[in-house]
């Protein structure tokens, strides 16, 4: 049982770390990303490539870099022109995007299974409540803590975290007092994209390498944005941990029920509680 | 052309509704102007346009003295004009201190602080870390009036700033304005409170239709030559 909660930690905090950069993007842009999750997989496989030659740390710094620069050229060529549009007609994009690029990684590196191996310093187990646990999943719940207060931390005490929340409210206010609400907008996109691209490198140890896994994650971090609050990366903190565990010991006692889960959490947050747990933006 | 905002024959509006018809003013360092007239006759449009929130149509405005094309929102506090917009502004989400620091969000050096703005307004100090709406409505005036000081700015715009405010807060109100303007602070004041226009501002325009209908010193007109620009 111990185990099955630690487990049900690691996908929330790998969840968490995904949906994170969703609420960011959605607090400040009010864009719903559906290629939230390409990012995640393009990241997956970026890292892997470069892991290849350099290691997993290099793979996973590689992956971040080069989503970042992704999510600033997303910003500037789709999602700030089209920011005074129907929403449908973002969410339609986006869904577009994220087909061209699972379409992409299937051209550039095929539909054959690949496997991410760990970082060797983390390749051990720890003996916990009478069994082992792997140290790398142990590692995963000390990443999604760290975007976590990392987050926190700039959001809360960086001058860049100030603007990025003023916009996030009102962004003609933000402006009128000299805040480049394109440039924060640019950066949170990257950040966004960076933190997606990271987490699909950090997950992929826990499984193969397929253009769908982006698609499969997706859905859940998408309940943990909209449970969350709209915009609040503490709801979505709480949601996603929520989760984890839910998913994770949905299978240990009711199997039958376990894809159904999410979504009944879902609808009875949302009934009692229509803008979400938190009900706040950032 | 020696100006801090110079509008030349502006044509602007919202959509494709023109509300703003040839209007032209001009504010040069140090002055106090008044832009005057009833609701829905342009005023706010004015300053929407300066901020590139209003489409600008035809005509030029100019900021510290160059011909501005591409108005975009932050372009006027970059270049030294803050604006205390109507409603004030205030961001629910940040506290005082925040909504402050916000205000210096241009970089601009200069005489105001957060020290000195806590100076100037101590109650704003006595309430740092509560969230900006917390605050009654004349607290959130002076907040609103301290981020844009924040800026350090040679024209300090005022929109509607009297609005929903008790008289003694007005007076209050006035009194810094006055001694900001001594200072060498130009002011824009967009008001339809007589009292405060002929506390504040030297120069009037009045506007109806969206167009400059009158203008002139305020010492040489009386009261109710104003009111009758300003009354229903």
């Amino acid at each position: 049982m111990a185990i099955q909660v630690l487990n049900g930690l690691v996908y929330g905090a790998l969840l968490f770390a995904l949906a994170s950069g969703l609420a960011l993007m959605f607090g400040l842009r009010r864009i719903v990303n559906f290629a939230h999750g390409a990012l995640y997989m393009l990241g997956a496989y970026v890292g892997y490539t470069a892991s290849l030659q350099f290691g997993f740390w290099a793979g996973l710094a590689v992956a971040g870099l080069v989503l970042a620069a992704l999510g600033v050229v997303l910003d500037k060529a789709v999602f700030r022109p089209l920011q005074h549009r129907d929403p449908l007609t973002t969410l339609l994009v986006t869904f577009g995007l994220a087909l061209i690029a699972e379409d992409l990684v299937l051209s550039v590196w095929g539909n054959d299974t690949m496997s991410f191996a760990e970082p060797q310093q983390l390749a051990h187990t720890l003996s916990l409540f009478e069994t082992t646990f792997p140290i790398y999943r142990l590692a995963i719940v000390g990443f999604g803590a760290a975007v976590a207060i990392g987050l926190v931390l700039w959001l809360r005490f960086s001058r860049v975290g100030l603007f990025v929340r003023a916009a996030s409210h009102d962004p003609v206010i933000a402006a009128v007092q000299g805040v480049d609400t394109d440039r924060v907008s640019a950066l949170v996109v990257a950040v966004s994209a960076a933190l997606a691209g990271m987490s699909g490198v950090v997950a992929a140890p826990l499984m193969s390498l397929a253009p769908s896994m982006g698609a499969d994650i997706l859905v859940d971090s998408f309940i943990v944005v909209v449970v969350g609050g709209l915009g609040s990366l503490g709801g979505a903190f709480i949601t996603a941990m929520l989760l984890g565990q839910i998913n994770v010991l949905g299978v240990v006692f009711m199997p039958e029920l376990t894809s159904l889960l999410p979504f009944l959490l879902m609808i009875g947050i949302l009934l009692w509680k229509p803008t979400g747990l938190a009900g706040a933006r950032l | 052309m020696n100006s801090l905002l110079a509008f030349e024959n502006v044509e602007s509006g919202y959509g494709n509704a023109r509300i703003l018809h040839g209007v032209s003013f001009v504010i040069a360092p140090g002055e106090s102007v008044a832009i005057l007239g009833r609701n829905g006759v342009g005023k706010s449009t004015a300053v929407n346009t300066m901020l590139g929130i209003a489409r600008l149509f035809a005509g030029d405005v100019y900021i510290q003295g160059r011909r501005t094309t591409s108005l975009r929102h932050y372009t006027a506090a970059r270049a030294g004009i803050a604006v205390v917009v109507q409603g004030r502004g205030i961001l629910p989400n940040l506290t005082v201190r925040e909504n402050l620091i916000l205000g210096g969000a241009a970089n601009r050096r200069g005489h105001w602080t957060l020290e000195r703005v806590f100076e100037l307004y101590p109650v704003l100090a006595e309430r740092a870390n509560s969230a900006g709406t917390a605050l009654s409505g004349g607290q959130q005036q002076m907040l609103a009036i301290g981020r844009a000081l924040m800026a350090n700015p040679d024209l300090l715009v005022l929109d509607e700033p009297s609005e929903g405010l008790a008289p003694v807060i007005i007076d209050e109100m006035a009194e810094v304005l006055r001694r900001l303007s001594a200072d060498g602070t130009a002011i824009l004041l967009i008001e339809q409170n007589l009292t405060l226009v002929e506390r504040v501002a030297d120069i009037f325009h009045v506007l109806s239709k969206g167009r400059v209908v009158e203008h002139g010193r305020t010492e040489h007109t009386s009261a109710a030559d104003l009111q009758k620009h300003i009354a229903i």
